[in-house]
């Protein structure tokens, strides 16, 4: 039994951690230019496929960090020709917009790699359990953790390091006082969403090496993500990263006691969240308007 | 050069006509000062000039430039410092993370020369901005306009909510800003301290220019100073400023 609960809450930080990655990029998006980019697991599917077919070339390590860039730099032409034109509109029409481009680039996954299953093939000794006894946790477990919390971590250094990254912050309250400071928020808002779709892209190739490639496999993902943004509380990336990690947990723990209900519990939570407390575990008050 | 302006300026908040035909000039080393009541149309002035509520019609130049409805940061590109209404700072970070945010223009103005000159937030730097007083927080607004090395400085209202003593120094800085040759468009209620430290003061009443002219001569009008300043009027003291 002991073992069971472990591995499903192995399972779980596993899970959310992904649920984390996709989060926080789509929260980067949402805080500072006020659009729920609902095409976010098609640029996590994308980044997968690209690391597919990038690594016979590159191998899969240098797949791993080419594959997420070409993801932001995708992402990044998407805002310039399509996301930018909406921002000063109602926040329906973006997510409208992103909604229809989700179904493109699916079909466009289909078309250029096909409808079926792919394997994206990892180094021998990452598929390696680490030993006997914790069968169920494989190299390519841990190796995804450690690298979703260096993700993590250079992310929240650099949102709290760099110029960009405090003026990301600033925005995300108060855009109109960063442009009149003479900061090109136009620019600032590019570079967010393709460090959004960088974060979806890495997530893509880290999923990819676990579950294979399929066109709508970032489907699955998405809504969770979402829950994790309104669970942790919208404007808050700290609370993101919990509200990630939480719903990975009680949807994996629920799978153990309650099979049945392992699918409807993050939405339980989120339900429970809204109606207790609707900021978020870690949000501030009125960003949810 | 004339580092700002302007003329028939016509701005909506959508349907609402706010401003009607506003025109104004900020010379070279001058504090101007724009009066009027509360919804005269005295921010949605210098919004119109920052870009923010871009003007339907008329004309901004500023330092020779037509400025017409170019986007905020541009304006602020130019050399334009905005010290906005309620202070805006970002108080969800610290001093120094909001001292970082503004663009950087070459000038004398640093993190170092604004520390020195506001030793109070050097004292704050790792505090959050919503822990400031409120005489903090418009000093650290105005430390950040300052950062972008601004030849042009707007300050919106910044005496609002202040006590008297504070007041007095933050006007104290705007007169030593002069003095580095800043050019400063005041947007005050606060008639009496504000006429004593401007060279020429407008007023606006309902979107519309209903004064221009000295200074001074404003300040001797003590019937006209009393209504524009209303109850309030006796509360602020002119002496030492």
């Amino acid at each position: 039994m002991i073992q069971v609960i472990l591995f499903n809450v192995t399972n779980g930080l596993i899970i959310g951690a992904f649920y984390v990655l996709m989060a926080l990029g789509l929260s980067l998006i949402l805080n500072l230019s006020n659009v729920i980019n609902f095409s976010h697991g098609n640029f996590l599917a994308l980044g997968g496929y690209l690391a597919f077919t990038l690594s016979p070339t590159l191998g899969y390590w240098g797949a791993l960090l080419v594959a997420p860039l070409i993801t932001a730099l995708i992402g990044l032409a998407v805002e310039r020709l399509m996301i930018r034109r909406v921002y000063n509109r109602d926040p329906v029409y973006s997510l409208l917009l992103t909604f229809g481009f989700a179904f493109v680039m699916q079909d466009a996954a289909r078309f250029i790699w096909g409808p079926n299953g792919l394997p994206l093939g990892l180094p021998e000794f990452l598929s390696q359990p680490i030993n006997p006894t914790l069968f169920f946790i494989t190299w390519y477990r841990v190796f995804m953790v450690a690298v979703v919390i260096v993700a993590v971590l250079g992310l929240f250094a650099f949102l709290r390091y760099t110029r960009i990254g405090i003026r990301i912050r600033a925005g995300t309250l108060d855009l109109e006082t960063v442009a009149s400071l003479g900061v090109n928020i136009s620019l600032l808002r590019t570079f967010n969403f393709a460090l959004g779709c960088l974060l979806a892209g890495l997530s893509g190739v880290l999923a990819a090496g676990q579950i294979g490639l399929n066109p709508n496999m970032g489907d699955d993902l998405l809504m969770p993500s979402f829950i994790a943004i309104i669970v942790g509380g919208v404007g808050s990336l700290i609370g993101t990263l919990f509200g990630g990690l939480l719903i990975g947990v009680a949807a994996a723990l629920t799978t153990v006691f309650f099979p049945a209900g392992s699918e409807a519990v993050i939405y339980a939570i989120m339900m429970i969240v809204l109606l207790v407390r609707p900021r978020g575990l870690m949000g501030e008050e009125g960003m949810m308007a | 050069m004339t580092p700002l302006e302007v003329s028939g300026l016509q701005t909506f908040y959508g349907k609402s006509h706010i401003l009607h035909d506003v025109g104004l000039t900020v010379k070279e080393g001058e504090i101007v000062v724009l009066l009027g009541r509360n919804g005269a149309g005295k921010t949605t002035t210098l919004r119109s000039i920052m870009g923010l509520t871009p003007p339907r019609e008329g004309n901004v130049r500023l330092f020779g430039t037509d400025a017409t409805r170019m986007s905020p940061y541009r304006v602020a590109g130019l050399g334009v410092g905005y010290v906005p209404e309620g202070r805006k700072i970002f108080a969800n970070l610290s001093v120094e993370d909001n001292l970082r945010v503004p663009a950087v223009r070459p000038g004398p103005w640093n993190t170092t020369r604004v520390f020195e000159t506001f030793p109070r937030l050097a004292e704050r730097r790792d505090n959050r901005g919503r822990q400031l007083s409120g005489g903090e927080q418009e000093m650290l607004s105005i430390a950040r306009a300052l950062l972008l090395n601004p030849k042009l400085l707007l300050l919106d209202e910044p005496s609002q909510g202040l006590a008297p003593l504070i007041v007095k120094e933050v006007f104290q800085i705007i007169k030593t800003m002069r003095q580095e040759g800043i050019s400063i468009l005041l947007v005050e209620q606060n008639v009496r301290v504000s006429l004593a430290v401007a060279d020429r003061a407008y007023v606006l009443d309902d979107g519309a220019i209903i004064y221009s002219g000295s200074a001074a001569e404003l300040a001797g009008d003590e019937e006209r100073v009393r209504s524009m300043a209303g109850a309030s009027a006796k509360e602020w003291v002119t002496s030492d400023i």
